[in-house]
């Protein structure tokens, strides 16, 4: 099925914005990233077929395009599946090595942007000083800060409290060690049927030659 | 004489009218200068801002690059100049052309205000006869206005004589939506929403009801096709946006 070029020129304007946002409020981010220009990405995912080029322009802004003529410096190629376990993986870069995607070209840009993207400092408190001051601005940003630390505070103790209400007071979930030692039970279990099972067939083996030595 | 064009001797179509052919331009000019202080704030509101995305594909597909020529005919009011003036850089130029001096009043401020006109050049001048040297230009871009051209057939054979060869036509033009459901929505929209909201905006129904039927009355995909090619363009194609309302055709001069 051919894509709409439209829809995918929205989707990268999209994301265009949304990193170009990010760069702007992450300082020194544009500067090292001029450093990686004319780096061109070519991503092709083989199902569903698309193909999407990220390039590093030479004023270190990113611009995400589905043509291009240029040779890519490196090609990334996998499926959507492939792409989207590396991008919920908990170590991505591990997960892009590791992984199905096949990677090929010169890698070595590619590990660049990687540890600019690590390093990604969002000064997120600028856009709201600038939108209503220093003073209000500085003070709503740290009653956002406040909020978020304790609403992941609460994530963490919720979630602890969660899994113990779940093992401990509800029983709802049976405790590690109980399922270790099911498990194991149920190894011993199938060990021992397959023993007597083979038992079984040398006893009916046996008494099939005892029959056919007696007649 | 182009069948496509449905140009006669003498008439040639101004939206569902039939008008002389000497006067199509004149008319046009008249649509656009009503149109042209509101035309930006227009084509959002018509599109609901696709034209942005459609206009952002055709440069994908420009594939310019640094140091190179563009001509951008029918530019108006410059906004897919602004962007190849980036891609050409320093040591490229972008010609803004268009036939229309109103247009290209708007253009010309709004790129001084981008502070982008340091290699554009802004030129007045008719797509079909286009005042350039022979095998002078990397890449033509069309957007919305070839159907507005009186003879299309000269004025893509006016833009393969000054394209180098190598160079790329870009067409980017209102089409024949591909869906049965989607034709007849879109009808539905384009002559009553679009006037009335024209009305509402620039107080001129009547000029955004003939760019409605003038685009009706532009050739489809297939048959456009047939017209780039026949102006002596290779390895022509075309792609189809937001099912068929627009299309944008590629040609090659060998």
């Amino acid at each position: 099925m051919e894509h709409d070029p439209a829809v995918i020129a929205g989707a990268s304007l999209a994301i265009e914005t949304v990193i170009a946002k990010a760069v702007e409020l992450s300082p020194g981010t544009q500067s090292r990233l001029k450093q990686l220009h004319p780096l061109t990405i070519e991503i092709h995912c083989t199902q569903p077929a698309l193909e999407m080029f990220v390039g590093v322009e030479e004023d270190g802004g990113i611009q995400i395009a589905s043509y291009r003529e240029t040779k890519a410096t490196v090609l990334i190629e996998g499926t959507w599946r492939d792409f989207s376990r590396v991008a919920t993986a908990s170590d991505p870069a591990a997960a892009l090595i590791n992984g199905d995607v096949k990677i090929s070209g010169d890698t070595a840009p590619l590990m660049q942007l990687q540890t600019i993207v690590g390093d990604l400092d969002i000064d997120w408190e600028a856009p709201i000083v600038n939108a209503i001051g220093p003073v209000f601005g500085h003070q709503l940003a740290e009653v956002i800060r406040a909020i978020t630390r304790t609403s992941g505070k609460t994530h963490r103790r919720m979630k602890r409290q969660l899994s113990e209400f779940i093992l401990e007071e509800g029983r709802l979930s049976p405790p590690k060690p109980e399922l270790d030692s099911f498990f194991t039970a149920v190894d011993d279990l199938v060990l021992r049927t397959d023993r007597i099972e083979s038992r079984l067939k040398r006893i009916k083996k046996r008494a099939a030659s005892l029959t056919g030595a007696i007649e | 004489m182009s069948s496509q064009d449905n140009l006669t001797d003498d008439t040639t179509d101004f939206g569902y009218e039939r008008v002389k052919t000497a006067e199509k331009a004149g008319r046009v000019r008249e649509v656009f200068d009503s149109v042209a202080a509101q035309y930006d704030l227009m084509n959002d509101l018509m599109s609901g801002g696709l034209h942005r995305l459609w206009k952002r594909f055709t440069i994908e597909l420009s594939a310019v690059r640094s140091g190179q020529t563009v001509l951008d005919i029918a530019g108006g009011t410059g906004d897919l100049a602004a962007k190849f003036s980036k891609l050409v850089g320093a040591d490229g130029k972008v010609i803004l052309a268009d036939i229309n001096a109103a247009m290209l009043s708007v253009g010309r401020d709004r790129l001084i205000d981008k502070g982008a006109l340091n290699n554009i050049d802004v030129v007045q001048a008719d797509a079909q006869f286009l005042p350039f040297e022979d095998n002078s230009i990397d890449c033509i871009t069309i957007a919305f206005g070839l159907r507005n051209v009186t003879d299309k057939a000269k004025a893509l054979r006016s833009m393969y004589r000054v394209l180098k060869p190598g160079g790329r036509v870009l067409v980017l033009e209102f089409s024949k939506p591909t869906s049965p459901l989607l034709s007849k929505v879109y009808d539905a929209y384009s002559f009553s929403a679009l006037p009335a909201m024209g009305k509402l905006i620039t107080d001129d129904a009547d000029s955004y009801r003939y760019l409605a039927e003038s685009i009706r009355k532009h050739p489809d995909q297939e048959s456009l096709l047939e017209m780039v090619e026949d102006a002596g363009f290779v390895d022509c194609r075309y792609h189809n946006m937001t099912g068929g309302i627009v299309a944008v055709h590629r040609g090659i001069k060998g």
